[in-house]
C-alpha cells in the first residue's frame, strides 16, 4: 500500500510538470525545452517567498502567478514572432531560454543548494499499513488529484476551455468568430508556465532546489508526454501514473533497474502505439 | 640526397630539444597555477568553495612565490571529465607551473595522465579514489586530503564504537560507490558487523523513500548512505520525513556538513554522522588564522572543501618557496619528503612511497546550530590518529 502511495506522489509531481508541457505543445504546437528551467525558476521563487514570508502556502499561491506573468512575457516577446517559422527556430529559442533562465537563477541565488521546509501541519509522518508515510507526500497526492480535476473541468467544461480548444483546432476560424487568438496563445503559455511553477513549489520540500533540477526532471516529463500522447491531458495523467508506479515498484524490487524499466516502457509504447496511449494517429495519405 | 638532408634536419632538431631539456630551469615572470575545478554544474558549489580556500592560501603570502606574483588561471570543468581534460590540456600548453584540482576522481585520474606526461606537479585536495595515490599513482601528483580507504576505515570504526550490529547500505550506482561499498562491507565483516541488505540507487534518483523504508524494516540499526551530489539532500530530506536519524545510526562519507545541513533542514540532518575532511572548529593556530581570514573575506565559516584546498595549496607553495628554485623536479622531491607540522589539522606527513599525505581523520555528528546563522553544525565526535588509518609503506 505504501508503494502505491509513494508511486502516486511521484506520479502527481510528474503530472504537474507534464501537464504544462503537453498543454503548450497540444495547443501551440511548440515543444518547450525550457519547461524544466521554468520549473526550476518556480522552485527558486517559491524558496524566496517562503523564506521571506515564513509561509509555504504563500509560496505555493504566489510563485505560479509570477511564473504565469513570466510565461506571458516570454510568449509575447520571444515565441510570437516565430510561430510561422520552422520548428527548429522554436527549439533553438526555447533552448536559448534555458541558458538565460539558468544564468539568471545563478546570479540571483548562487550555486548553493536551497531548501523549503514543509508547513508544520504537513511535517512528520503517519503510519499507513505498517509503513511511515510522510504527511507531505499525502498532500502531494491529494493536491495533484485536485489539479487533475481542475484542469479537466476547466478545459472540457467551461467556455474558456472551449475557446482554448477551438483556437488550437482551427485558429483562423476561431479568429473569424471573434476570438483573439494571440491573447489565447499567451494565456496558454502562461498557464503552462504556471503549472511548471506549481510543480517547482510542490517539489521544493521533497527535493533539493539546485541549478540542475530542471534538466534532470525534464527527461521524465518528455517520457510522460510521449507515452501519454502529445497534447493530451488524459495521456499526461496516464503516462505520469505509469512512470510513477514503475519508479516506485522499481525501488521496491530492483532499484538499480529503475531507469532501464522506465525506458523499456517508453520504447514499448513507441513500438506498439507510437502516437501515445491517448494520442490520435494522423493519417499521412 | 634529399632524404639525407631531411635526416640531418631531424637530427639537428632532436639535439636541440635534448639540449633545451637539459638546460637549467628558467625563472619565470609569474608563478602560474591552473585551477581545474567545476565552477558550474552539479559540483559547482564545491569548486567555488575550493577556489575560495585556494585564494586565501595565495593572499596570505602576499600573492607571491619565489619573489614573483602568483597568477591563477581558473578553468571551469562544468562537472564534466571531458571538459576537464580539454581545459587541463589547454592550461598545460600555456606553461603552468602547478595544476590544482579536480573534484571528481574520474576527472583527477584523467588529468593526472596529462600532468605526468608534461611533468607538471598536480595538487589534489578532494578526490578520494585510492587509485590516485595507489595503482595509478604518478611522481607528479600529490594528494593532501583523504582517501576512500581512510573514509571506509573511519565509518567502520565509528559503527563499531557506537555498537552498531547490522548495517543496511544505500549506495549510488557508480564505480567509486560500488568499490567503496565492497571495501566497507569487508571492513564491517572484519569488525563483526553484519550487512542486512543493500540497494544501488541510480545517481539523480528523485525518490529514496521506498529504499529508506526497506532499510528501516530490515532490522538493521545502522544505515550506510553512500550517495553523491544532490542525492545526499534528496535522501536525507526524505529520510527526515520519517525521522530516519532517530530510527537508525546514519553514517556516510562527506554526508553532512554545515552547507548540506542548510539544504537538508534539521529534520533530516540532525543526528547524521559523517566523515569530515576538515572542520573550522579545529583548534590549531594555523586554522584559527585561516578561519579569521576566510570569515573576514567571505562572511561565513569555511567549508570542508575550502579548508582542504587552503591547506593543500599553502603546504605546496611553502615547499616550493623553500627550494628557492624554479626547477619543478626539486619541488617534487622536496614535497615528497615534507612534513607539515602546522597544518589546519595538526601534523601531516607526505609519504614518498605514494605521494599521499598521512593525517588524522575526523568524524562528526550533526547538531542543532548555535549561531553564525547556521541551522545545523557538525560536532567533531571522533578523531582517528593517522597510524590507525594508513598502512605503512612497503
Amino acid at each position: 500500500m505504501s508503494t502505491i502511495i509513494i508511486g502516486l506522489s511521484i506520479a502527481m509531481l510528474l503530472f504537474l510538470l507534464s501537464a504544462g508541457l503537453t498543454l503548450i505543445f497540444g495547443m501551440l504546437g511548440i515543444i518547450n525545452f525550457a519547461h524544466g528551467a521554468l520549473y526550476m525558476l518556480g522552485a527558486y521563487l517559491a524558496y524566496q517567498l517562503s523564506a521571506s514570508t515564513g509561509s509555504f502556502w504563500v509560496a505555493l499561491c504566489v510563485a505560479p502567478l509570477l511564473l504565469a506573468v513570466t510565461g506571458a512575457l516570454i510568449e509575447r516577446s520571444m515565441l510570437r514572432p516565430i510561430y510561422d517559422r520552422p520548428h527548429e527556430f522554436q527549439l533553438l529559442a526555447t533552448f536559448g531560454l534555458i541558458l538565460v533562465l539558468e544564468e539568471f537563477v545563478r546570479i540571483m541565488w548562487g550555486l548553493q543548494l536551497r531548501s523549503i521546509a514543509p508547513p508544520p501541519s504537513l511535517s512528520g509522518s503517519v503510519n499507513f499499513f505498517d509503513t511511515d508515510i510522510s504527511k507531505y507526500r499525502l498532500f502531494v497526492v491529494l493536491f495533484g488529484a485536485a489539479m487533475v480535476g481542475l484542469l479537466f473541468f476547466g478545459i472540457e467544461r467551461t467556455s474558456l476551455g472551449l475557446i482554448l480548444r477551438a483556437s488550437s483546432n482551427n485558429a483562423i476560424m476561431a479568429e473569424m468568430l471573434g476570438v483573439k487568438v494571440s491573447a489565447v496563445r499567451t494565456g496558454i503559455f502562461a498557464l503552462g508556465a504556471a503549472l511548471a511553477g506549481i510543480g517547482g513549489a510542490v517539489a521544493g520540500p521533497m527535493l533539493p532546489i539546485q541549478l540542475q533540477m530542471g534538466s534532470t526532471i525534464i527527461l521524465d516529463c518528455f517520457i510522460v508526454v510521449i507515452i501519454g500522447g502529445l497534447g493530451n491531458i488524459r495521456g499526461a495523467v496516464a503516462g505520469a501514473l505509469l512512470i510513477g508506479m514503475t519508479r516506485a515498484y522499481g525501488q521496491q524490487y530492483a532499484a538499480e533497474w529503475i531507469d532501464i524499466a522506465t525506458y523499456t516502457v517508453l520504447v514499448a509504447t513507441l513500438l506498439l502505439r507510437p502516437q501515445g496511449l491517448f494520442g490520435v494517429r494522423l493519417r499521412t495519405a | 640526397m634529399r632524404t639525407r638532408s631531411i635526416s640531418v634536419a631531424f637530427l639537428t632538431l632532436a639535439i636541440g630539444v635534448a639540449l633545451m631539456s637539459a638546460a637549467p630551469a628558467q625563472t619565470a615572470d609569474k608563478f602560474r597555477i591552473a585551477g581545474i575545478i567545476p565552477l558550474s554544474g552539479a559540483w559547482g558549489i564545491i569548486g567555488e568553495n575550493m577556489r575560495r580556500g585556494a585564494t586565501i592560501a595565495i593572499e596570505e603570502r602576499g600573492g607571491q612565490v619565489l619573489g614573483k606574483p602568483v597568477e591563477v588561471i581558473w578553468e571551469d570543468t562544468e562537472t564534466s571529465t571531458q571538459v576537464a581534460v580539454q581545459k587541463a590540456t589547454r592550461a598545460l600548453s600555456q606553461g603552468v607551473h602547478t595544476v590544482f584540482g579536480e573534484v571528481s576522481s574520474g576527472s583527477t585520474l584523467a588529468i593526472m595522465k596529462l600532468t605526468d606526461q608534461r611533468k607538471v606537479p598536480q595538487i589534489v585536495t578532494l578526490s578520494a579514489d585510492d587509485r590516485i595515490t595507489g595503482a595509478d599513482n604518478s611522481r607528479y601528483t600529490f594528494r593532501t586530503s583523504n582517501t576512500v580507504s581512510m573514509e571506509n576505515a573511519m565509518i567502520g570504526e565509528f559503527a563499531k564504537r557506537r555498537a552498531v550490529k547490522k548495517v543496511y547500505g544505500i549506495i549510488a550506482d557508480y564505480q567509486v560507490g560500488r568499490d567503496m561499498w565492497a571495501a566497507l562491507r569487508a571492513d564491517l565483516a572484519s569488525k563483526g558487523i553484519d550487512v542486512a541488505g543493500e540497494e544501488f540507487a541510480p545517481i539523480g534518483s528523485k525518490d529514496y523513500s521506498i529504499m529508506l523504508d526497506k532499510a528501516v524494516k530490515s532490522g538493521a540499526d545502522g544505515l550506510a548512505l553512500i550517495v553523491v551530489g544532490g542525492d545526499v539532500v534528496t535522501s536525507l530530506k526524505q529520510g527526515g520525513e520519517i525521522n530516519l536519524p532517530q530510527k537508525m545510526t546514519v553514517v556516510g562519507t562527506m554526508l553532512m556538513d554545515e552547507t548540506l545541513g542548510q539544504a537538508v533542514g534539521p529534520a533530516g540532518a540532525l543526528g547524521v554522522n559523517s566523515t569530515l575532511r576538515y572542520h573550522f572548529t579545529e583548534d590549531t593556530p594555523r586554522n584559527k588564522k585561516f578561519v579569521a581570514a576566510y570569515q573576514a573575506k567571505y562572511k561565513e565559516p569555511p567549508s570542508q572543501y575550502a579548508g582542504e584546498a587552503y591547506d593543500g595549496l599553502s603546504w605546496w607553495l611553502d615547499t616550493v618557496e623553500s627550494t628557492q628554485s624554479w626547477d619543478k623536479e626539486k619541488w617534487v622531491d622536496a614535497f615528497r619528503n615534507s612534513v607539515r607540522q602546522d597544518s589546519v589539522e595538526g601534523v601531516k606527513r607526505m609519504r614518498a612511497c605514494d605521494n599521499q599525505a598521512e593525517q588524522i581523520g575526523l568524524f562528526g555528528t550533526a547538531e542543532a546550530g548555535g549561531g553564525e546563522g547556521l541551522a545545523v553544525v557538525m560536532k567533531v565526535a571522533e578523531t582517528f590518529p593517522a597510524q590507525t588509518l594508513f598502512k605503512p609503506c612497503t
